[in-house]
């Protein structure tokens, strides 16, 4: 079995390995693309300028790191662990003044960015993961993955296919070891919970979990709360319901935030969900360059499933004058996915996520999901309907 | 591309087909001459556009490549509403994605666009030594359902072109020259323009 150990010097590894990213005189002169790898190991494209973007990511993360650092040294560490304030934002009312303000600064701080080496830590808490966690015995995940050894179901038939193809290339997870740990995870939860059993989508989410983590476990309790508590039920149970309904709500939000974007859309018969089903079922990692799925996921495990309409509503609202221009379908996903796939600073992404879209509470959203929920299950059902008057036919 | 006084024809196609028969390859191939031995899954849907230059017309492609695992299905009218070409994709090397395959063009019968270009893949024609669905089987039930068959590999570009050019070959000729601007897509309640020549 791989050890938790040697993982995390692979982590280390990567990180050590890649030095201030210079181009080469030439590349500069051509302004051609470049390959190189990110911090966490994985393939990106990119011109100079993002090239320079990055590194300017990489000192704002070295300067964040020391934030962090500077508030333990006061604060003492771990302050921000602690339930009352890591709950804070939740019970404000009958909070004492010094915790609502650490539950503040908390919540400013996350959206700045965890720095990666916190990040397994302060995810692993303040997502709830470790309070699940400690509900069960110690021993639960090596028990799991006994258990589940060498059983062979629809799920883990589809897991194996998989493998190999989760982004295939990495130089951690594209190697048995690799394969074997996403595996370990995808399995233990398709017999954790059997109506999720295997969603494709999830591979490129825990494998994305194993890199941050860095321990299996670790990985297989975060992918556990994040599909139990805290995304919406039945994004990945079998007709996709929840997801049916986090895309309702999406497009009405659309309309109300960005009215001239979501008219002008509709006039060109194009559907949101076109793009954004992915975006909500990957959580953003096929789409954003990984540095940038992880600041959206540090606010994720804090705030909740409402992270992901701020950033689906961001994506929109930075190209809203480019977009209004579009004539066809094709111009408006191009310009989506240049615009996804070039984000390298997280900070032009959650900037417009936080400050330029105007507060929603999870509140509203839950009543709007109520209020889809009817009309997404009687979809689905008349759809069942239909299909099972084609069986009846055949007979 | 377009030739002077050639007509252009905008047309939407559609990829169904089980997880892992190769949906993504094909049109990785057809559109950028590309092969990976480890093709992520696609989730949702992907899209991609091409041109192609015939004789009569040019045909510009708007491509939905959209995900197989059984689960994804609910999604699936979002992507095939208002198409002009569907292609559904089986594996040669599995009787399971056969089956899969029959479902589609069931369902696809069913939309209501009696118009619409269908084809039946069956890919990876270079896995011959593990082949589980005689070609004469697929080709019956292409037969039996208006819709042409074709044998593909993307790995080794086997039939790919021939597929694309065989599907705008039909739609160059499902659009007549007169009058300048059509559509042909008889889903009038979709108010949708996703098919239409302009001359
Ligand atoms: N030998 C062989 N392998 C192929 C061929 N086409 C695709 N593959 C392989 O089959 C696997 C699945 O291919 P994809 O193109 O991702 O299949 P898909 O239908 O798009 O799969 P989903 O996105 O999961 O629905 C990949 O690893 C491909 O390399 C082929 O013609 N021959
Ligand atoms: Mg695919």
């Amino acid at each position: 079995m791989y050890g938790t150990q040697s993982k995390r010097d692979l982590a280390l590894e990567f990180q050590s390995q890649i030095p201030i990213l210079r181009p080469s005189i030439h590349a500069r002169r051509a302004n051609l693309t470049v390959k190189f790898q990110d911090l966490y190991g994985f393939t990106v494209e990119g011109n100079v300028d993002d090239v320079n973007v990055l590194n300017e990511v990489r000192e704002k993360v070295r300067k964040q790191g020391r934030v962090w650092w500077a508030l333990e040294a006061n604060k003492g560490a771990n302050w921000y662990l602690e339930p009352s304030i890591s709950e804070g934002i939740a019970l404000k009312s009958s909070l004492k003044f010094s915790t609502l303000a650490n539950a503040i600064t908390l919540k400013r701080l996350i959206r700045k960015g965890i720095p990666p080496l916190l990040r397994p830590k302060v995810w692993f808490s303040l997502s709830g993961a470790a309070k699940k966690k400690s509900t069960v015995p110690e021993s639960y995940y090596n028990d799991l993955s006994k258990a589940v050894e060498g059983k062979v179901t629809p799920a883990t038939r589809q897991i194996d296919h998989d493998l190999p193809r989760t982004f295939p290339g990495h130089p951690w997870l594209d190697t048995p070891e690799g394969h074997a740990a996403l595996r370990r995870v995808l399995v233990g939860y398709s017999f954790r919970d059997s109506d999720v059993g295997y969603c494709q989508g999830l591979n490129y989410v825990a494998a994305l979990l194993l890199l941050v983590m860095k321990t299996e476990e670790d990985a297989f309790w975060m992918l556990a709360v994040l599909l139990e508590n805290v995304l919406v039920n039945d994004c990945y149970t079998n007709n996709l319901s929840g997801c049916h309904v986090e895309q309702r709500v999406f497009k009405d939000i659309l309309v109300k935030k960005c009215p001239r974007i979501a008219t002008h859309l509709e006039a060109l018969d194009f559907d949101v969900s076109l793009v954004a089903t992915e975006w909500f079922l990957c959580l953003f990692s096929k789409s954003l360059p990984s540095e940038t799925t992880l600041r959206v996921w540090d606010v994720l495990f804090y705030e909740g499933a409402k992270v992901l309409f701020h950033v689906a509503l961001a994506i929109f609202k930075m190209k809203e004058d480019e977009l209004l221009l579009t004539h066809h379908v094709g111009d408006v996903i191009n310009i989506l996915q240049k615009t996804t796939h070039h984000l390298f600073d997280p900070d032009d992404l959650l900037t417009v996520a936080f400050d330029k879209i105007g507060s929603m509470t999870t509140n509203t959203i839950s009543k709007q999901r109520k209020k889809q929920e009817p009309a997404v299950m009687a979809e689905l059902d008349q759809r069942l309907r239909r299909l099972n008057s084609l069986k009846l036919d055949d007979k | 591309m377009a030739r002077p006084g050639n007509k252009i024809i905008q047309a939407k196609l559609v990829l169904l087909g089980d997880m892992g028969t190769g949906k993504t390859s094909l049109v990785l191939r057809f559109v950028k001459g590309q092969f990976f031995e480890n093709q992520e899954p696609t989730i949702g849907a992907a899209f991609f556009t091409q041109i192609l230059s015939l004789q009569e017309a040019t045909v510009k492609f708007d491509i939905w490549d959209t995900a197989g695992q059984e689960r994804y299905h609910s999604l699936a009218p979002m992507y095939y509403r208002g198409a002009a070409a569907a292609v559904v994709v089986f594996d040669i090397a599995s009787k399971d994605t056969f089956i899969r395959a029959k479902k589609w063009v069931e369902e696809l019968q069913r939309q209501g666009n009696s118009n619409l270009v269908m084809a039946l893949v069956a890919n990876k024609s270079d896995l011959e030594p593990s082949r589980e669905v005689d070609t004469e089987e697929g080709e019956e039930f292409a037969q039996e359902n208006g819709m042409f068959y074709i044998e593909t590999s993307a790995k080794t570009a086997e039939n790919i072109n021939d597929l694309f050019y065989e599907i705008a070959q039909r739609l160059a000729k499902a659009c007549p020259s007169k009058p300048s601007t059509m559509n042909l897509n008889n889903e009038v309640q979709h108010r949708r323009k996703l098919f239409c020549c302009f001359g």
